[in-house]
C-alpha cells in the first residue's frame, strides 16, 4: 500500500475540481466578512458622538452602518449563490468516482464490491457530505481570519492592553478543542456505524416488506428495528453533543472575553480614558470575533470526520487508494449544459473459437468454492452446467467472469489459446454476456434495460424474440418504452427474467453465460429459449436441471460439492 | 398537501408522549435566556457608574459579575444542548417506528411502487431532519422567544416608550421572517425529493451493480446519474434562493435595529429621558439577538429541511391501505376449505402516479371470473404459462390483494371477513422470491419473533434438509440480504418458516424453482409431510412437484381452462395437462 494523502491534499482536490467557481465563492466569501469591521467601527463612533452630546453626527455614522450592512448583505447573496453550484459539484464529483469504481467492469478503476446497497448509500449521502463540510469550514476559516486581523488592528488602536487579554479565551478553545479531537473521531465513527445499522436494516425489511407482511411479522421486525434505533440514539446524542459542547465552548468565549475587557479596563472607564464608544466597537465585534475560533473548534471536528469519510470511502474505490476518490471528472450538471451519453468502452469483439478453462480455483474465506474445475467450450456448443444446490455453480460462473470479489480465484482461462488477464474487463458484450441466478432490474423503460446504452431498434427487437419476451411487450402500452417500476417490479418475475435474458442477448455475443433461468420460466418458454439461441448459432453456458436442456447439451458440466465432471456429447463414436 | 397548521399540529401529537422532557427542556431554555439577559444589565450599570464618577473597584467588581454570568450562561447552554438532544431523539426514534409499522402494513402495490432506498430516506432520513429540528432548532428558538419576551419586559421597566417601539419592531422583523419562510418550504421540499430520488437511484443501481458490471453498464449508469444530479443541482440553486430571501429578511432587521436603536438612543439621551448606560443596553440586546437569529438562521437549512421532511411524513402516513383488517369472523379450526366464487381481478388504474400504468402486464395481472372449490385438507397443482394468472391468484389468498368481483372463502368464511393477525397465521405462502435480512440463521426462520424455542427453529430446519446450517449455529450471522446462502438454500429456509407457524392453509408459489433435482427430490419428502392435515396450493412451472397434489387445475390468461383429479387429467390424452407432461418428460433417459 502506498502512503495515502492527508486530508488536506484531499481537500485541495475536491476544492480545485471546479478552480474557478470555487475561488469565485471564496473571495466573495472572504470580501463579506471585512464590512463588519467597517459597521462597527462605524457604530463606535457613532456612540463617541452620543456620548459627547454631537446628535447629527449620530445619525450620519448610524445610517453608514446600514449603508454597510447592505453591502455585506449584497455580497454574500451572490457568493452564496455561486458557492451552491460549487458544493453541488463537489459532491457530484465525489460520488461519481464512487459510482464509476463500483459499477466499472474490470478495468484500472474498478473497486471493491460493497454489501448492502442500503449500508452503501451512506456513504454516498453521509461520508461526501462530512469531507465536503471540511470545504465548507476551510471557506468559513479562511474569511473568519481575515476578519480577526483587521478587527485586531482596530481594537489594538483603540485599547491595546484589552485587545491582547482577548487571546486567552480563544486559545482556550484551541486547546479545548485538540484535547476533544480523538474523542470527536471515535464517537462519529460509532454512530456511522449505528446508522448504517438502521438504514440496512431498513432496507432489508422494505425490501421484503411483502414477506414481511405475509409472515406477519412486522411487529417483531420493527421490535428489532427498535433495539437498532436506541443504540442510534445513544451514539448520536454523544456525537451531536460533543459537536455543540465545542461550539457553546467557543462561543462563550466570547462574552468570558467581554467580561476580561471590562476588568482589564475597569480603571480606564472610571478614569474616562475608555470611553462608550470604545466599548461598543469591542462589543459589535466580539460576536463576529467568536466566530472564528467557533469555526476552528469546528473545522477541527470537521477534519476528523472528514478523516472517518475518506476512510470508509477509500473501500469502494480501486485498490483502496483513497486518491481515487477524487479523480478529476467531467460532469455536465450545470442547467444549461448539454449532457451526451458517454459511449460504452466495451473491449472489441473477439469472436470465439474455444474458451478453455484449467484448474480453476475459487476459495471463499468460510471454506466454500470451487476447486480445480476445468472444461472447455467451443464455437456454436451448447453446455449445461446442473448439480445440488450449494454445489459451487453459480461461484464457478462468477469466478469465471471475474466476479468472485471476496474469493481467492485460482487458474487459467484462455480465449482461443490466449490468456485472458483481466476476465472482468474482457468478458463483458460484445465477447460474453451473463444472466446472474436472480437478475436486478433497474426503474428504466423496458428498451433502458435492455440496452443499457445506445442501440437500434433492430437489435432490441431481434433480443426481444430471442428472449421470448416480444409477445409481452408488445401488449404494453408503450412498448418498449414502458417504464418498469423500481427494480422492475411491475413487471411479472417471468416477465423481469426474460427481460434480462433479453439484456444478456441484445450485444449478440460470443459466448452467453445463463445462471438458472429455468427457474422463473415454465418448461414451455424454456424450450422455445433454447431452439431460439440453437436456430441463432449461439454459444451457450448455461445452468438448468431439466430435460429440455439436458437433452440438448452438447456436454453436460455436473459439480457436486465443488468439484466438476464433464460429460461430453458432442464426440459421439 | 398538508398545510403548516396540521404540520405543526401532526409534530405536536408526536411530541406528545414526551411532553414532560419538552417542559423540562422549556425550563431550562428560559433559565438560560435570563441569564443572557442579565449580562447587558450590569454593563449598562457598569456605564453609568463611571459616568457617574464609580471608583475602579466597583466598576471591576461589576466586571466580574459579569464574567460569572458569561460562564454560567455556557455551562447552561451545553446542558441545553444535551438535553434538547437526547429528547428530539428519544421523540423521533418514537416517530421511526410507527412509520415503519405503518408502511409495512401498506398495501403490496405501494411497496411495488417505491424503492426500498426510497423508504429508508422516508422512514429514517427525513425522521433524522425532524430530529435535528428537534434537537437543535427547537430550543433556539425557544430561547430566542424566551429572549425577546424577556427583553421587552426589561424595558418596559426602564422606559415605556422604549418597550412599545421595540415591540412593533420586532413584530414587524418577526412577521417579515415568517413570510419568508413560507416561500422557502415549497424549495425546500422539492429539494428533498430530488435528493431521495438521486439516493434512490444510487442504491438501485448498487443493488443491480454486478449485472451491470458483468454487462459493462457502467458508463450507462452513470449518464443516469449525471441527469439525477443535473436535477438535484437545480433544486438546491432554487432552495438557495429561497433562503437568501429569507436571510435579508433576518440580517436586514438586525442592520435596521442597530441603526434605529442608535438613532432611538441619540433621541432619548439628548432630551434626558434615558442615560447613556440604556442607550448602549438597547444596543447590547439588538446584538444579543442578533446571535440566536444568526444561530436560528444557519439552522435554516434545518428548518426548511425538516419542515419539507415534516410533509413527506405527514403525507406517508396520510397513505392508507386499501386492504382493511376489520373482520372479526374466524373460520373453524383445521384445515382450510377454499372457494372462488365467480372471482375476478385487475388491477385499478393508478391516481396518485400519473405516470404510471400498471395495466400493461394484463394477461399477468387479470383473473376472469373463477369459481372453484378446493375441500379442506386437499390439495390442488395450479399450471400455467408465465403471465397466467397464477401469481395474482396466490396474492388474492393472502390478501395482497383484493377481488375486484366475487368472492374468496377461507373455510366458508369470506376473507375480508377473517382477522389479518388470524389469516396470516393460517395462511402461509412461499414465494418465488424468498428475501433474506442481514441476522442470525435464527433470525431468519423466525423473522424476529422471539417466541419459538431454539430447539423448534432446529427442528423446522432440519426437516426441509437444511440440516448443515443447524450444524454451523443457528445464531451464526447472515451477511447483508442473507449473503453466504444459495437461491436454492434460501428457498428452503422459506420453507422453514412455514412449517414454524403449523398453518392451515399453505400457498407455494413456485417455492421450489430454484432448487435442484437432487434438492428438489430430498425437499419432495418435506413438502409431502407438510401437505399432510393442511389445504395446500402448490403453483409450479416443474410437473415433478405436482406428483403428489390431489388437483390440478389449469389457468390461462386469467381463465380456468381445465380443473380435475391429477390422474383423471394426466391419463387424459386430450387434456391440456396431459400435453404439459409430455413436454416436460419429453426426451429423459
Amino acid at each position: 500500500m502506498t502512503r495515502q494523502p492527508s486530508v488536506w491534499r484531499l481537500a485541495w482536490r475536491v476544492m480545485n475540481h471546479r478552480p474557478r467557481e470555487f475561488w469565485l465563492s471564496w473571495s466573495l466569501f472572504v470580501l463579506f466578512f471585512t464590512f463588519p469591521v467597517l459597521g462597527g467601527w462605524l457604530l463606535g463612533r457613532g456612540f463617541h458622538a452620543l456620548e459627547n452630546g454631537d446628535t447629527s453626527r449620530v445619525y450620519v455614522f448610524a445610517l453608514a452602518a446600514l449603508l454597510t450592512d447592505v453591502l455585506r448583505m449584497t455580497t454574500i447573496h451572490a457568493g452564496a449563490l455561486v458557492f451552491t453550484r460549487t458544493w453541488v459539484h463537489m459532491q457530484t464529483f465525489l460520488r461519481a468516482n464512487l459510482l464509476t469504481a463500483q459499477l466499472a467492469s474490470g478495468g484500472p478503476e474498478s473497486g471493491q464490491p460493497v454489501g448492502s446497497a442500503g449500508e452503501a448509500i451512506t456513504h454516498f449521502r453521509d461520508d461526501v457530505e462530512d469531507a465536503t463540510m471540511f470545504i465548507d469550514g476551510l471557506i468559513d476559516i479562511s474569511a473568519g481570519t481575515v476578519f480577526t486581523v483587521l478587527a485586531a488592528f482596530v481594537l489594538g488602536s483603540i485599547d491595546a492592553g484589552a485587545a491582547t487579554i482577548l487571546i486567552v479565551p480563544l486559545a482556550g478553545v484551541a486547546i479545548a478543542t485538540r484535547t476533544l479531537d480523538n474523542r470527536i473521531k471515535r464517537y462519529r465513527a460509532t454512530d456511522r456505524e449505528a446508522s448504517a445499522a438502521v438504514s440496512g436494516f431498513l432496507g432489508d425489511v422494505m425490501a421484503a416488506a411483502t414477506t414481511v407482511k405475509v409472515n406477519g411479522a412486522s411487529t417483531h421486525t420493527t421490535a428489532r428495528l427498535r433495539t437498532l434505533v436506541d443504540t442510534r440514539r445513544t451514539t448520536a446524542v454523544r456525537d451531536r453533543v460533543l459537536d455543540d459542547g465545542v461550539q457553546a465552548f467557543a462561543q462563550g468565549a466570547a462574552d468570558v472575553g467581554l467580561g476580561f475587557v471590562l476588568l482589564v479596563t475597569a480603571s480606564a472607564m472610571a478614569a474616562g480614558t475608555f470611553d462608550v464608544g470604545s466599548l461598543a466597537v469591542f462589543t459589535a465585534y466580539l460576536g463576529w470575533l467568536s466566530f472564528l475560533p467557533r469555526m476552528v473548534g469546528r473545522v477541527m471536528a470537521r477534519r476528523k470526520q472528514a478523516g472517518v469519510a475518506f476512510e470508509r470511502m477509500r473501500g469502494l474505490v480501486a485498490d483502496h487508494d483513497v486518491r481515487n476518490t477524487v479523480l478529476t471528472r467531467e460532469l455536465p450538471i450545470g442547467r444549461r449544459e448539454s449532457r451526451p451519453r458517454i459511449a460504452a468502452r466495451r473491449p472489441a469483439r473477439e469472436p470465439l473459437d474455444v474458451l478453455e478453462v484449467r484448474e480453476l480455483t475459487a476459495e471463499y474465506p468460510s471454506g466454500a468454492g470451487v476447486s480445480t474445475a476445468s472444461f472447455t467450450i467451443r464455437r456454436g456448443s451448447f453446455t449445461v452446467l446442473t448439480g445440488p444446490i450449494g454445489a459451487g455453480k453459480s461461484t464457478l460462473l462468477r469466478a469465471l467472469l471475474g466476479l468472485t470479489h471476496e474469493a481467492a480465484v485460482h487458474g487459467s482461462v484462455t480465449w482461443n489459446g490466449r490468456e485472458v488477464v483481466d476476465r472482468a474487463a474482457f468478458f463483458v458484450p460484445p465477447n460474453v454476456a451473463y444472466l446472474p441466478q436472480v437478475p436486478q432490474l433497474i426503474s428504466d423503460s423496458v428498451a433502458d434495460n435492455i440496452t443499457l446504452g445506445e442501440m437500434s431498434l433492430d437489435q432490441l427487437l431481434r433480443a426481444l424474440d430471442l428472449a421470448v419476451v416480444r409477445a409481452d411487450i408488445d401488449e404494453m402500452p408503450d412498448g418498449t418504452a414502458t417504464l418498469i417500476g423500481p427494480r422492475g417490479l411491475r413487471l411479472s418475475g417471468g416477465q423481469r427474467q426474460r427481460v434480462a435474458t433479453a439484456r444478456a442477448l441484445v450485444h449478440a455475443p460470443e459466448l452467453v453465460v445463463l445462471d438458472d433461468l429455468s427457474s422463473a420460466l415454465d418448461v414451455e418458454t424454456e424450450l422455445q429459449l433454447w431452439q431460439n439461441l440453437a436456430a441463432a448459432g449461439m454459444t451457450v453456458l448455461a445452468v438448468s436441471h431439466r430435460a429440455v436442456a439436458l437433452d440438448r447439451a452438447d456436454q453436460v458440466l455436473r459439480m457436486d460439492g465443488g468439484h466438476l465432471s464433464v460429460d461430453d456429447f458432442s464426440v459421439k463414436a | 398537501m398538508s398545510t403548516a397548521t396540521s404540520r405543526w399540529r401532526a409534530l405536536g401529537a408526536l411530541m406528545r408522549p414526551d411532553a414532560r422532557r419538552w417542559t423540562g427542556l422549556g425550563l431550562l431554555v428560559a433559565l438560560s435566556s435570563g441569564f443572557s439577559l442579565a449580562g447587558p444589565l450590569v454593563v449598562r450599570r457598569i456605564i453609568d457608574l463611571a459616568g457617574e464618577g464609580g471608583t475602579a473597584a466597583e466598576l471591576t467588581s461589576l466586571a466580574l459579575v459579569f464574567l460569572g454570568l458569561a460562564v454560567a450562561t455556557q455551562i447552561i447552554l451545553v446542558i441545553v444542548s444535551w438535553f434538547s438532544t437526547v429528547t428530539a431523539w428519544h421523540t423521533t426514534n418514537q416517530i421511526r417506528l410507527q412509520l415503519a409499522e405503518h408502511v409495512l402494513g401498506l398495501d403490496h402495490e405501494f411497496h411495488r411502487r417505491h424503492t426500498p432506498g426510497e423508504l429508508i430516506q422516508r422512514v429514517d432520513g427525513d425522521v433524522t431532519s425532524v430530529s435535528d429540528f428537534l434537537g437543535r432548532v427547537v430550543p433556539r428558538v425557544a430561547g430566542a422567544a424566551a429572549m425577546v419576551l424577556g427583553m421587552l419586559g426589561v424595558l418596559f421597566v426602564v422606559d415605556w416608550r422604549l418597550a412599545l417601539g421595540s415591540s412593533v419592531y420586532v413584530t414587524v422583523a418577526a412577521g417579515t421572517i415568517v413570510r419568508g419562510r413560507h416561500r422557502a418550504v415549497g424549495e425546500s421540499t422539492e429539494e428533498m425529493g430530488s435528493y431521495a430520488q438521486l439516493y434512490g437511484g444510487i442504491e438501485e443501481r448498487l443493488t443491480a451493480a454486478e449485472d451491470l458490471r458483468a454487462n459493462g453498464a457502467g458508463a450507462h449508469a452513470m449518464w443516469r446519474f449525471v441527469e439525477e444530479s443535473s436535477d438535484a443541482m437545480n433544486s438546491s440553486v432554487r432552495r438557495e434562493s429561497a433562503f437568501l430571501r429569507l436571510w435579508w429578511a433576518v440580517q436586514g432587521s438586525v442592520a435596521v435595529g442597530s441603526a434605529v436603536s442608535l438613532i432611538a438612543g441619540a433621541v432619548l439621551v439628548t432630551n434626558g429621558s434615558i442615560t447613556l448606560g440604556t442607550a448602549f443596553l438597547m444596543f447590547q440586546y439588538v446584538l444579543l439577538l442578533e446571535r440566536p437569529l444568526e444561530d436560528v438562521v444557519q439552522q435554516l437549512e434545518v428548518v426548511q429541511k425538516a419542515n419539507g421532511a415534516m410533509v413527506r411524513v405527514i403525507d406517508l402516513l396520510a397513505v392508507q391501505p386499501t386492504i382493511l383488517d376489520i373482520g372479526t369472523s374466524s373460520p373453524a379450526a383445521g384445515p382450510l376449505a377454499v372457494e372462488f366464487d365467480g372471482v375476478s381481478f385487475e388491477y385499478a388504474d393508478e391516481t396518485d402516479d400519473s405516470t404510471a400504468d400498471d395495466t400493461f402486464n394484463d394477461t399477468e395481472r387479470v383473473l376472469h371470473d373463477l369459481s372453484f372449490t378446493l375441500a379442506a385438507g386437499r390439495s390442488m397443482g395450479i399450471v400455467g404459462r408465465t403471465g397466467s394468472g397464477k401469481t395474482t391468484l396466490s396474492r388474492l389468498l393472502l390478501r395482497l390483494v383484493e377481488s375486484t368481483h366475487g368472492e374468496l372463502r377461507l373455510g366458508g368464511v369470506p376473507i375480508a371477513d377473517i382477522p389479518m393477525t388470524e389469516l396470516r397465521r393460517r395462511v402461509a405462502m412461499i414465494p418465488q422470491e424468498v428475501e433474506l435480512f442481514s441476522g442470525t440463521v435464527r433470525d431468519n426462520v423466525t423473522l424476529f419473533d422471539p417466541q419459538p424455542t431454539d430447539a423448534q427453529v432446529e427442528h423446522a430446519l432440519g426437516r426441509v434438509g437444511l440440516g448443515a446450517l443447524v450444524a454451523g449455529g443457528i445464531h451464526r450471522e447472515l451477511g447483508a440480504g442473507g449473503a453466504g446462502l444459495s437461491a436454492g438454500e434460501a428457498q428452503l429456509l422459506a420453507l422453514a418458516r412455514v412449517w414454524l407457524r403449523e398453518p392451515d392453509l399453505v400457498v407455494l408459489d413456485e417455492a421450489t424453482a430454484r432448487v435442484d433435482p437432487a434438492t428438489e427430490a430430498r425437499l419432495e419428502v418435506a413438502i409431502a409431510e407438510m401437505m399432510r392435515g393442511r389445504t395446500t396450493i402448490v403453483i409450479a412451472h416443474r410437473l415433478r412437484t405436482l406428483r403428489h397434489v390431489d388437483e390440478i387445475l389449469v389457468l390461462d390468461h386469467g381463465v380456468i381452462v381445465e380443473h380435475g383429479k391429477r390422474e383423471a387429467l394426466a391419463g387424459d390424452d386430450g387434456s391440456r395437462f396431459h400435453h404439459l407432461l409430455e413436454l416436460a418428460l419429453e426426451g429423459t433417459s
